[in-house]
């Protein structure tokens, strides 16, 4: 009887302890924001380009008495678990970064504010980018929520040398001849072909035999097509003969870029910034050697950085006129020209692909840019659902089981279909 | 050779065929530091190839290296005390029978049962209720004891007699003085582990400091370096050259302790 | 023991509260208040800027009937099986061997030990390479040895690549166990091995007698650190293999990740925490019991 009791006030005690710290922590603070504007700006991975955005906020804060901006950068595997403390302690900063599709989340649960208002109020913003691409970049169901900022989408790298050395004169145009070609490169320990996998980065390789992944209002799965099964197969006899390289469907962003770089795949499927990533570990890699050509059908994966507001930012103006200042054309070149990738901003674009001394002092990066340009009508693994992410989930593991010999095409792609079909229904 | 000899060549075989296991992985970060190659160049060389110590001196430069350094080691400091004082107490207290004594240790095991993650967001609230954000005991409180070293020392105060302990009181030492004055001292080994593990789990800490650090003077070493590298996605040889060097005062620690406190068995008399 | 008097025993009781607090204090705050907000957060919905809305049991229901989840768990208890038992074998060899008088042996110590605070995700990174089927180094000295000429794929082939990242962590925290084990070893007076031996106790019946029972303590600290390990060790997975290939080296935590951080889910992840977290409580509090209810504690003299 005595131990029951000691149970009972020991847990009586533990939790009307706890309950109050935590309720009293749920006070919060006094509205901070009187006195001078204050905004904070959250970057994804951009250490490397301090001093730009130093120039944006001394240039703002020049045009703007009384307005202070501060500056936070976190990596893109941190910036998810960093947000969503700030959110939970009620200080969260008024603008952020978002790579890919994550914002579809946050727009849809309303932790981002729509954007459509301001977007209606200054026309030239909605014109200074590139159609496609902005509908990509900012809107889910029907309003905008996201500003472009930096906006890469998957072209198709290969190695020059090694396609001359098979006697390949162009880089392929259809599937047909990616498969022939990636057969003929395939040599001794190099694999003709290799792609990234995150973010629906793959998913050329279905759209081009025409398999979409969801239907046209995003309610159910679509993929699961006699096209796909096929295609499945395909990849999947393709990897176990080593045509495809494994590390396509085991690695991230190290290992793929780090195989191109090592010379151990003749063609990489991947998005703008791998160039940088593959070259600085590369000794075959420079702007002689390296080629870049759209994937087959055109067909491209947007992996777009855009500036999203907090909805419960206290500033909401301050915050909209700073992304319209750092969007601008100047800045926007800036930003092409230093990260190495589409602006999304087509004045800025269009100028540094028709430059002469950017093509000449980048040759690749040029040709970069004209090709994902040329992509831009063609975009492709885009969901348009909150769900993106346990919906990519679903489908690339499902995928990788059969790509392993672990199930059938079939069964792995039904299997995703049930998932997936699952997910959207839970919403 | 005699039986002992035998013995001792094949004792000495089987510790260098682990250390070797144990070695490669960290001989090819070493090697990585010191030539920023790809890893996945085939085949792959032993020898490192062009070494230089430009990745270490890059990564100096890179950021206030002293500053965070400083940082990290003040607060390790102030972890690695808290530890050692507040464990022992614990411990102690655990010697004695009290009511409720198998429920509280029963406790003490399930509250280590708490993955980190599921902590961050409420010990952030906590911590910023608690105006601590950004400060130094901010960083060191949610490290400054730990159930693992209470239990080592409980383990090493297990094993002292009972009848030491009698005739310390019945010699008028009051009972908080034992704790210091017989248990810390014949607990070697134990606080030598204590000393180690926090220092390591402290020195290595990065999700804290990332979560609650905004300010960027009192960033800790690790957080100050990734703030130019992702851990997750990037192998320069810079990246490489950094972990070696926060290794390196951890080995320091592991030394000092090693001797002064492990020496373990000394006397061949001990047969065996 | 001596009967102690009323105020003797009332100044006791005020000492051992004051030598607990300040540990339980920094416990208190840092894991209880948190269990107890994951418990309430497991029964609601919350996007992290409204107020969260309550659901009752849904996020368990939706957690007890997703496959995912059970393959997590499932995968969480073989990581736990056929890591731990091995590691703590290996662990306690090893910490025998190194407490021997035998030349080098700090060197050996720090070599076993090296392993264990080298950032988890160079780790990771670094064994991905050593696993690699085409250029990894395993599969070049297999092949080297004409024991293969495919190469295994460790982290791609569903069979493999589970136990192939259980033996990186094996790896990775052997030298934790030691040093453990090592402390354990070390605080078995040397008297009771003196005199066994003037017995004419042999070396082997030394060990069993008189090293094992008293080693208990620490063996099961051994195995209370390898459930935990085996439940939360996260980067390194989620750098290996980001609990790939499919769902085959997914385990709670890093499912627990993605639902709070991906999926921005945090009441389901919340629920599986608390699952999580009960489920060790009740292995954690029977082993307690098996083992004679004081960690595994021994009175060496009574």
């Amino acid at each position: 009887m005595k131990r029951k009791m000691q149970w009972v006030v020991f847990v009586a005690v533990a939790l009307s302890l706890s309950a109050a710290t935590v309720w009293a922590g749920g006070q919060g603070e006094a509205a901070s924001g009187q006195g001078p504007k204050s905004i904070t700006v959250l970057t994804w991975n951009l250490p490397h380009y301090a001093d730009s955005i130093n120039g944006w906020i001394s240039e703002f804060q020049g045009a703007n008495k009384g307005v202070t901006v501060t500056w936070v950068d976190k990596k893109g595997t941190e910036l998810p678990t960093y947000y969503q403390t700030q959110l939970a302690a009620g200080t969260p900063p008024d603008i952020v970064d978002i790579q890919g599709a994550l914002w579809y989340q946050y727009a849809k649960d309303g932790i981002f504010m729509d954007l459509s208002p301001y977007f209606q109020k200054d026309a030239d913003m909605k014109t200074r980018f590139e159609p496609n691409i902005l509908k990509a970049a900012s809107m889910y169901q029907g309003k905008y929520y996201m500003v472009p900022f930096y906006t890469p989408s998957t072209v198709l790298f290969y190695n020059k040398p090694m396609f001359k050395a098979a006697g390949i004169t162009s880089p392929p145009t259809t599937m047909e001849e990616l498969v022939a070609d990636a057969k003929k490169l395939t040599h001794g320990n190099v694999s003709g072909f290799i792609t990234l996998n995150f973010d629906w980065l793959y998913w050329p390789l279905f759209r081009a035999n025409g398999v979409e992944i969801l239907n046209s209002d995003g309610t159910k799965a679509a993929f699961n097509t006699p096209a796909a099964v096929q295609t499945l197969k395909t990849l999947t006899q393709l990897t176990s003969s080593g045509v495809i390289s494994k590390v396509s469907w085991t690695g991230r962003w190290v290992e793929p870029n780090g195989e191109f770089g090592a010379g151990n795949a003749a063609m990489l499927n991947a998005h703008l910034p791998a160039l940088k990533a593959f070259e600085s570990q590369s000794t075959w890699a420079n702007d002689q050697t390296v080629g870049v050509a759209p994937f087959p059908g055109k067909w491209s994966v947007p992996n777009y950085h855009g500036f999203g507001i907090a909805s419960k930012s206290k500033f909401p103006d301050v915050a909209w006129n700073f992304v319209k200042l750092i969007t601008n054309e100047k800045w926007a070149k800036n930003a092409a020209s230093v990260l190495g990738t589409l602006s999304g901003n087509s004045a800025a674009d269009t100028s540094l692909i028709s430059d002469p001394q950017f093509a000449k002092d980048n040759p690749v990066v040029a040709e970069s840019f004209k090709v994902d340009l040329s992509e831009a009508g063609n975009l492709t693994g885009i969901t348009g659902t909150a769900k993106d992410a346990q919906v990519k989930d679903a489908v690339y593991s499902n995928i990788q089981k059969a790509l392993f010999g672990q199930v059938s095409a079939e069964k792995a792609l039904s299997d995703a279909e049930a998932a997936v079909n699952q997910i959207l229904a839970g919403q | 050779m005699n039986r002992k000899g035998v013995f001792r060549i094949f004792d000495h075989l089987v510790l260098v065929l682990v250390s070797i296991v144990m070695i490669v992985p960290i001989y090819w970060v070493l090697k990585t530091s010191l030539t920023g190659e790809n890893l996945f160049n085939y085949p792959p060389s032993l020898i490192p190839r062009n070494p230089n110590i430009y990745y270490f001196v890059d990564v100096y430069y890179w950021i206030p290296f002293l500053r965070y350094f400083f940082n990290s080691i003040f607060v390790s400091m102030i972890v690695v005390l808290a530890n050692i004082l507040f464990n022992a107490m614990a411990a102690y207290a655990l010697r004695f029978k009290f009511p409720g004594k198998k429920l509280l240790i029963v406790t003490y095991l399930g509250l280590m049962m708490i993955p980190f993650q599921a902590t961050i967001i409420p010990a952030f609230l906590l911590t910023k209720y608690m105006g601590l954000l950004n400060s130094y005991m901010g960083l060191a409180f949610p490290l400054a004891s730990t159930i693992i070293n209470i239990f080592v020392l409980k383990a090493a105060f297990d094993s002292i007699p009972g009848s030491l302990f009698d005739a310390a009181l019945i010699d008028g030492m009051k009972e908080w003085k034992i704790l210091f004055q017989i248990y810390i001292p014949l607990s070697k080994p134990a606080m030598a582990t204590n000393i180690i593990l926090t220092f390591v789990w402290s020195w290595n800490n990065f999700i804290w400091p990332l979560i609650i650090i905004s300010n960027k003077d009192m960033q800790t070493l690790p957080l100050g370096l990734s703030t130019f590298l992702s851990y997750f996605e990037n192998t320069s040889g810079q990246m490489y050259a950094f972990v070696i060097m926060v290794i390196a005062p951890i080995i320091l620690v592991f030394f000092m302790n090693q001797k002064r406190f492990m020496s373990g068995m000394i006397s061949g008399a001990v047969k065996g | 023991m001596a009967i102690l008097s009323r105020q003797r025993r009332r100044s006791r009781a005020l000492m051992i509260i004051i030598l607990l607090l300040p540990s339980l204090l920094v416990f208190f705050l840092y894991r209880g208040v948190p269990i107890v907000w994951n418990l309430v957060l497991s029964f609601e919905k919350w996007n992290f800027v409204d107020t969260p809305k309550f659901v009752g049991l849904g996020n368990y229901a939706k957690m007890f009937s997703d496959p995912i989840f059970w393959e997590s768990f499932k995968n969480t208890v073989l990581y736990f099986f056929g890591g731990s038992p091995i590691a703590i074998i290996l662990a306690l060899g090893l910490s025998l061997l190194v407490n021997k008088p035998l030349k080098g042996r700090n060197v050996y110590r720090a070599l076993i030990f090296l392993p264990y605070p080298i950032t988890p995700v160079a780790i990771a990174i670094i064994w991905k390479w050593l696993y690699d089927d085409k250029v990894g180094l395993i599969n070049f000295i297999l092949r080297s040895l004409g024991l293969t000429k495919q190469g295994i794929g460790f982290l791609s082939n569903f069979s493999w690549a589970l136990p192939s990242v259980i033996f990186t962590t094996i790896w990775q925290v052997l030298g934790y166990f030691v040093i453990i084990m090592l402390s354990g070893l070390q605080t078995i007076p040397d008297e009771l091995y003196e005199s066994a031996g003037l017995d004419g106790a042999s070396a082997a019946r030394r060990l069993w007698s008189i090293t094992l029972p008293l080693i208990r303590p620490t063996v099961f600290l051994c195995f209370i650190v390898g459930i935990i390990n085996s439940f939360t060790t996260f980067d390194v997975i989620y750098v290996m293999t980001n609990g790939g290939p499919g769902h085959a080296t997914e385990i709670l935590v890093t499912y627990i990740y993605k639902n709070a951080f991906t999926y921005n889910e945090i009441g389901a992840a919340a629920a599986m925490t608390l699952f999580m977290f009960l489920f060790l409580l009740l292995i954690t509090a029977v082993s307690n019991k098996i083992s004679g209810g004081e960690a595994g504690g021994v009175n060496y003299y009574e």
